[in-house]
Formats: structure tokens, sequence, C-alpha cells
């Protein structure tokens, strides 16, 4: 090869530079085959493997009768595939767009694009499925009837609440992301929503299941469902008359609840405003506040049964124990004290009368009787300013003042239901401890945890609070009560033909701008029937009605009252009491 | 002379070209396996057309070609040029093809092998000796070079360029070229990277401050900066140079060079098995490049490293047998044409597998015979059959 038309020291640079070549490929082929070849597998086998998270189905929320008032109903996302889609596909989409109830130039539009986006203004990625609407089965039927390849859907689940806004203070509800927000739903979402499952698997390049590498597989556990104590049908009775309420007033709220005063059971719990769970954000916000616990007022004369039950308790009155109204200024602690007004002059009356005509000046002096100390310990007692045991949270406490911070006015205001505050639920609740025979019960809004089967996992028990006052003095109390729906008390529109209806009106004048406004009231009745053997607990509550005048409790409240416990006589068939009892006790 | 004995016909270069040839099917179809496609067919009758043309020009003189070099290089920039009319096929941003309804063809490929046999002829004519002596052939030799390099850039073909300049060199080289002049050429290259590193050092100061990632920034660096570089282009560079600027979390450029990297490593010693790999099979190493630019990911996977320096073994043995081939022919014409063919492959193979184990930056340049694509297969054949005709008529010595 000597005449080779090559140089040879040329020739052998040109070899070098080949062997090196191939010598730097050999070495790092080594390198990367051998010498971290277990440490680029683990990698890539981390690239892979992935925990996808199995969501199980979450549980129902029923009524005390099993009536559903939240659940799951599965839906159908459809779609289409815009790279399946031929000319014969497009000739049934003017059926397609009347079924699924959209504009027919929406759904082209749809089919018409083939790529995303590109962050660069160039087409991105090719769409491969484009949402059009979301259905349920029946609807999806239908589409599947046109027979078009390129339109199919993938199933999901979604939270609804069949009643609308029926109890949605009480159920609450779970936002877009899935999570518990308020109510029953947040509040017992530990049961609710079950237990995640998991699968472990490998995903291929486009991070999507390679079903064939399924490695392990833990299933999820559905939720469990949750019975409230609530009847769905005195809900909707009570939702009907607030509703009602609301036409005829234009409050600015308002509150009816429904409890069995023997074991705490709400029957029923309403607010207005109120909103749709399924449609929540199209309420302003302050329309999921559950009015019944989160918002305080002064009580007025419905607190009236705290002096009034204490004093008989005590010892210190009897019902026909002689009280004059009419004195302005009394004597206490060596102070005189101007005692609050009354709106008609009353004389001396018995007590029985002072509870009946809703007396101010009658029950400040009972007040004065008691003393600041016994006021308060029996205040407090009733649950005047202490959680009632809500389980559904949000609650507040109210304002009862200890003993060290009265001023000196505060011994005759209390007694009326001024310089203190409390929410409708501490004033129903301390109203159902009379017609419980003096025991205050926690409010109790939840009563079982059921499994799939049907099988009790959990009791809420009813829980006593105490027994505030004996069995005699609240049966006292309730008698006297009944003089408020009679001929001569405040409540007359009450009454509910056939029935003994005890109760107590209440009327507060509302603190705008630090003062005591005289246009803007909260009316409130709060009472419960048969008074001998009571059965439900009523408390309506009405803030800022629409009217002229004064006494709205009796105006404004009490008229619900009644319209809601004439409906409730048929629906729980609360019976009539024996006709010989006498109407009016005055000894 | 005398022309067609048998016994002269080369045997170990169409031995290895089968050999790479059938290895590329087989990974062909194992990269495609999961996605059914059946390219590894269409890869066969390829391969079928590609020997009938082996064989063709191995027995034609390879004389021929250098009466007709100045033909066949117009033609060839001809077909460069026949991409600016309808005839011309743009995919993913780039005019890289000709439609000629059968097939799409690839230009640059004929660019090449005409540009080789151009620049053979005319080097083969001229005496070259120092600078000052061999101005006028210089000259040529550039013009030749680089008007379907131009042509190539604009389209653009990144990888196709890296060809023809090494090939120019190594042609010069051959011809006795005064070292001055590659001195002179190493100072121009150190220069060059020094600019485009200043270049990209800017750019990536430019993603900084901008507080952009690569991907954002596309064609938004490239309207401030004068050096003719598109900014997917800078990109790629800074994902060989210093992904963790580009690409920091290895999802975006970065991906297709980790991911391989990854695939040869899992491969280990001896490989998952045929048909076992799961990057390609699971599409971490992407469907559209899997089967062509980095099919030896896959290879290197599912045989290991045996089966990886197996394959390259067969390139050195095809390679140094080119040499040995370069080394016997009969005039100067044949040992350029020869080395100039030598350098293609050389350049093909080492950046093909340097780019997959992360040696060189990525470019679109497939691995020879092994690679999926009519057009390369084609060429590859064309290019080894100027081998063999070489050989076959080469200097005799009885």
């Amino acid at each position: 090869m000597s005449k080779a038309y090559i140089a040879t020291w040329r020739s052998r640079l040109f070899m070098a530079v080949m062997v090196a070549a191939f010598a730097v490929v050999f070495v790092r082929l080594y390198d990367l085959h051998v010498l971290r070849g277990d440490e680029l597998a683990l990698e890539a086998q981390n690239n892979r493997r992935s925990v996808i998270p199995l969501e199980g189905r979450r549980g129902n929320i029923v009524d005390r009768e099993g009536n559903l008032l939240a659940g799951v109903r599965s839906l159908v996302q459809v779609g289409v595939d815009p790279y399946l889609f031929t000319a014969a596909h497009r000739e049934k989409l003017p059926e397609l767009a009347q079924i699924l109830g959209l504009p027919l130039a929406e759904i082209e539009a749809v089919v018409d694009r083939r790529f995303r986006q590109g962050s660069d203004g160039q087409p991105g990625r090719a769409i491969r499925w484009a949402p059009l609407a979301v259905v349920n089965d029946e609807v999806y039927d239908q589409v599947r009837a046109l027979g078009m390849r390129p339109v199919y859907g993938n199933r999901r689940y979604e939270r609804f609440y069949p009643g609308g806004s029926l109890a949605a203070h009480l159920v609450g509800y779970v936002n877009r992301e899935e999570t518990a927000v308020m109510g029953v739903e947040r509040a017992l979402d530990f049961y609710l929503k079950g237990e995640q499952g998991w699968r472990e698997a490998e995903l291929d390049g486009r991070r999507r299941e390679v079903v064939a590498f399924r490695a392990r597989e833990v299933l999820p556990r559905d939720g469990y469902h949750v019975e409230l104590t609530i009847d769905q049908n005195v809900q909707s009775i009570v939702e009907q008359a607030l509703s009602r309420l609301a036409e005829t007033y234009d409050p600015a709220g308002a509150t009816i609840i429904v409890s069995d005063p023997r074991t705490g059971d709400i029957l029923a719990l309403g607010n207005y405003p109120s909103f749709d769970p399924n449609h929540f954000n199209r309420f302003p916000i302050e329309n999921q506040r559950n009015r019944a616990v989160t918002d305080v007022y002064e009580p007025g004369s419905t607190f009236k049964i705290v002096p009034v039950a204490a004093g008989l308790e005590e010892r210190l009155v009897r019902p026909d124990t002689m009280i004059d109204c009419e004195t302005e200024v009394v004597r206490y602690r060596g102070r005189n004290i101007r005692l609050p007004s009354d709106t008609s002059r009353l004389g001396t009356i018995p007590l029985t009368r002072v509870v009946s005509r809703s007396s101010n000046r009658g029950s400040a002096q009972i007040g004065m009787m008691l003393g600041e100390q016994r006021l308060y310990d029996y205040a407090h007692a009733f649950g005047f300013g202490q959680p009632s045991g809500w389980l559904l949270g949000g609650e507040v406490r109210g304002t009862l003042h200890p003993v060290r911070n009265w001023d000196g006015l505060m011994i005759s205001r209390i007694p009326a239901g001024y310089a203190v505050s409390a929410t409708p639920l501490q004033v129903h609740q301390s109203m159902a401890a009379i017609a419980n025979e003096g025991v205050l019960m926690a409010p109790r809004i939840a009563s079982r945890i059921l499994d799939a089967d049907g099988q009790t996992v959990l009791d809420f028990p009813s829980a006593e609070r105490g027994q505030v006052v004996s069995a005699i003095t609240a049966e006292r109390v309730a008698e006297m009560l009944r003089g408020v729906i009679g001929p001569d008390g405040t409540a007359r529109r009450a009454e509910i033909e056939g029935y003994q209806v005890a109760g107590k009106t209440g009327t507060s004048r509302k603190i705008i701008n630090g003062q005591y406004s005289n246009r803007h009231h909260v009316a409130s009745f709060s009472g419960f029937f048969p008074a001998s053997n009571p059965r439900v607990v009523i408390t309506v509550m009405v803030d800022e009605p629409r009217l002229p005048g004064t006494g709205y409790g009796g105006l404004v409240a009490a008229p619900v009252f009644k319209e809601v416990g004439e409906q409730l006589i048929h629906h729980l068939g609360i019976q009539k009491p024996e006709p010989t009892e006498p109407l009016f006790v005055a000894r | 002379m005398e022309t067609t004995a048998g016994g002269r016909t080369d045997w170990i270069n169409p031995a290895c070209m089968l050999l790479l040839a059938l290895i590329g099917v087989a990974f062909i179809y194992s990269s495609q396996a999961y996605s059914g496609n059946d390219f590894w067919v269409r890869q066969l009758v390829w391969i079928g057309l590609g020997g009938v043309i082996y064989v063709v020009l191995g027995r034609i003189d390879y004389s021929i070609y250098l009466a007709n070099a100045f033909w066949l290089y117009l033609i060839a920039i001809f077909l460069l040029l026949l991409i600016y009319t309808p005839v011309g096929m743009e995919r993913e941003g780039a005019r890289r093809w000709l439609n000629f309804i059968v097939l799409a063809y690839q230009p640059a490929e004929a660019a090449k092998v005409c540009t080789l046999i151009m620049l053979a002829s005319v080097l083969a004519r001229s005496e070259l000796g120092t600078i000052r002596q061999s101005l006028w052939t210089l000259t040529k030799v550039f013009g030749i070079t680089l008007l379907p390099l131009f042509l190539i850039f604009t389209q653009p073909d990144l990888g196709s360029c890296l060809i023809l300049p090494p090939m120019m060199l190594t042609l010069l080289y051959i011809s006795r070229l005064s070292e001055r002049f590659f001195i002179g050429v190493l100072a121009v290259v150190i220069m060059g990277t020094s600019v485009v590193g200043f270049d990209l050092y800017q750019y990536s100061q430019f993603l900084k401050n901008e507080q952009l990632t690569a991907l954002e920034a596309r064609g938004k660096y490239q309207e401030t900066s004068i050096f003719p570089l598109r900014d997917y282009q800078r990109e790629r560079i800074m994902t060989f140079v210093a992904p963790e600027v580009v690409d920091p979390r290895g999802t975006g450029s970065a991906w297709n060079s980790v991911q391989a990297q990854q695939a040869v490593g899992t491969g280990g010693l001896t490989g998952k098995g045929w048909g076992n790999g799961l990057q390609a099979r699971l599409g971490y190493l992407p469907r559209s490049v899997a089967h062509n630019d980095f099919i030896f990911a896959v290879l290197a996977e599912e045989a290991g490293f045996i089966g990886g320096i197996f394959v390259i073994g067969i390139f050195a043995i095809l390679l140094a047998n080119g040499v040995r081939i370069a080394g016997v022919a009969r005039d100067r014409f044949g040992t350029l044409l020869v080395a100039g063919v030598t350098v293609i492959f050389l350049i093909h193979v080492f950046i093909n597998v340097g780019m997959t184990i992360g040696l060189t930056p990525i470019t679109g340049l497939p691995l020879p015979f092994i690679s999926y694509g009519g057009s390369f297969i084609l060429s590859c054949c064309i290019l080894q059959g100027l081998i063999q005709s070489v050989n076959r008529h080469r200097r005799r010595f009885d």
C-alpha cells in the first residue's frame, strides 16, 4: 500500500480520530450501562410509579324518617373527539345540540378546534377530547342513541341536595373541591367522607395509567350515612311559614325552631334568608349564616320566664302573690332605682297577670327579690351566656355579664330581658326546659351514624344539661304561660283551637347607633303545647319586621307559632288533652 | 483495466450493513410494539430497495461520477431549491421534505452525496500545497460546500449541516493541504465557539432577568440578538451544555435526553431482553422519535451494554474497512470518495449515539441502517455503493 493516495501519518491521524471517537462512546456507554445502571433504572422506575387515590362514595344525609336530604348522583360529562369527527357526524350535530340544549354554533366551535393554544402562539398539543356538557343518564342514553362515535362521556359523581334549600343551614354543603364547608356536611365530614383507597400503578409518558402494570389496589370505603333528628315535613312547614313571613313583613331576618322538649330533638330549624346548597355560589354569603346560633339579640319579655321561675323555685313568690306595677321607683340596697316602664297602667296585680300582661315593672321587682347573684345563677342555669352544645358549630354564647360587671340599673333591666343577649336557640332551649319539667336539654340534631346496610354505627344520645328548676315550678310557670295566650294575654293570636298553649311573647328594641331604637325591633314568640303534656316547643324570631307600632311579639311572631303549630297537630298526631282539665288555674 | 472479477468484491461492508439493518428492523418493531405501528415492514421494503441500489452502484465504475460531478451537483442544488416550490413539504415548522406523492424525500440526503462527489472531483484534479498556492482551489471548495450548507441551514436542518464542514475539512486534509490551514481553522472554530458561548451566556442572563422559562422566551431573545440563531436552537444547545438553566425539571427540552439516558442505564450489562424495554413502550421516549433518532436508546435498554457494544463494534468494522479501502483506491478521486463517506458515517454514528448517551447536543441525525427512514436508508446504501465501487475498481497488484 505504499502507493496509497494518502500520506501515512495523515492516515494515522485520521484513524486516531476515529478510534478516539469510538473510545469515548465506549467509555460513556460503560459508565451509563454498568456503573450508573442501577441508579438510572431506579430513576426511570420512580418516574413511572404512581399512587392513584381512589375516592369512596360520600355518605347520605337523611331525616328522621329516612328521607334523603343530601346524596350523591352520577352524571356524565359528555365530550367530543374532534379527530374522529366526519361529515356524517356533522349532519347529526343539530340533533345533538337539541338533546344537550346547547346552541349549534357552540358545539361546532368545539368540534372545529383541534389544537390547544401553544405558549408561543403556534398551535399546541392536539385536543383529543373536549367537554361539551354535563348530563344525567337519561340524556346520555339519548346521545348514545345518535350513534356518533366521537361523542362520548366520562362518568362522575356529584353531591346533590334533592330538597334544594330545605334545611340548608343544617345540612350545609360540599363545595366544588369536595371540601365540606358548613353544617352537618362539615361537622360530621369524618363519617360522611369515607376512607380513601389507593392503587399503585405505573404511568406512561403522558401520565396515564398502564392497566397492565397495576401493582396493588386498596379499595376505598364508602362514607357512612348520617340520620338527623329533622323531620322533612316539619322542616317544610317551617320554611313555608318563613317565606310567608318574609313576604308579609320583609324582615332583615327570621328564625323558626321546632323541637321535642323531652329529648331535645330539633324537628325543624329554618332561617330567612336562606340559600340552595346545589347552587351555593349564586347566593350572598350572609344567606349561609345559621342565624339561630350565630346571631344574638336582646330577648326582651321571653326572658321573663327566668326571674319568674327563679322566684317560684326560691319560694319568694307564688302565682297569686300581688305585685304593685304602678311603682316607678323602688328602694334597693340603699339606692333608689327607677323601674322600666310598662305599655299600660296595670295597678297591683297577681304574679299570674304580671306574666300574662308581660309587666316589666313586675319582673324587675321579682329580680330585686332574687338579688343579683341568684338572678345571674338562674339565667346561667337556663343556658344564657353559654354554648348550648350545638353540634354543627358556629355557635356564639351571647352575653350574660358576671355580677361584678353589673351597673346599678341592670338588676331592674335584666329581668325584662334587656342588658342580656342570646341566640334564638338559647331562648328556645330555656323555654323547652320549662316544657320538660325543668330539665334543660342539649339540642340534638344528629341521631345516628349508619353504615351501608342501615346498621347503627354510632348513636348520638339525648343529653341533659341539668335540672334548672323543680318539675313543680316548671309546671306552675307553664300554667302561668297559658295565660299569655288567654283573652287577657299578649299573645291571643297564638291560640290553637282545642289545645292549651303556653308561651311568651317578646318585643325588644334594637340598639341602633348606641341608642335603643323606636323603629327597629325584634319580635319573638316562644311557646309549647299541649301545656299539660308538651309535645313540641316552637320559637319564632323576626328581626326588624317592617310594621308600624309596637307589640310585635304578639302581632307578628305569635300568628306564625299558631300557623306552624296547627299543621304539626296533624302531622305529629298530637292528641287533644282531657276536656275536664281547667283552662285557667288561679289560686 | 480489469473491473468485473467477482473475487474483488468486498464482503465485509455488505455483511455489516445487512446485520445492522436487521438489528434496526428488530428494534423498530420493538419500539412500536405498544402503539402497534408497522414501520418495520416499511423499513424492510426500503432495505430491499437500498440493497438493489447498492449492488448496482457497486458494479458501476465510479469514474463516471468524476466526469459528471458538476451535473450531479446541480441536480442536488435544484432539489434543494425545489423545497421552496409547492412540492416542498413542511413538518413541525421545518421545510425539509419534497412531496413525491409516494414518498417524502429529504433533498439534503442527495446534497450530502453530490457535494461529496463534487468536492472529490475538484480536489482530485488539483494539487494542493501551501495556502497561497491553493487559494483558487480553496475558494472553489468553500463555494461548493457553502451553497448547499446555506440552503440546508435555512430549512432549517442543523443536523445535516453538521455533516458538510467536517467532510470538507477531511477531504482537504487528505489532499495534503498545509497544516497551517487546519491550525487556522482550529483557531476560527475556537473563536466561533467563544462567540456562540457569549451569545448563550447573554441568552441565559436574558432568561434570568426576564424571569422567563426557555419555553416562554422562545422567539423573544432572537429579536434582540444580532447572532443568527433561532431561540429553539439556543435552547437545544443550552439543554446540552447547561440543562439546569433552560429545563431545571427535565420535563421540557431536556426530557428526551434525560429519558434516553435512563433507558440506557436501565439496560444494564445484558439488557432487559428484546421487547421488554419500558421507556419506549410507555412513551417516555416520545413515540415520534423512539424509532428513528432515539433508536439506540431502545436498543441499549433491551440489549444492554453487550448489545450496544456489539452494534458499535459493527460500525467500527464498517468504518475501519472503509479506511482500508480508501488506502487501496486506484486514484485520488476514489480515495477522497471513500474517506468522505467514512467521515459522513462517523459523524452520524458519533452524534446519534452521542446524543442518546448525553455526549452531544440533540440534533436530528439518524443512526445509519438502524434508524427508521426511507431517504436515509437509500442515502446510506448509495454511499456504501460508492465504497464498493471504489473497492471493485481498485488498483491491481497482480
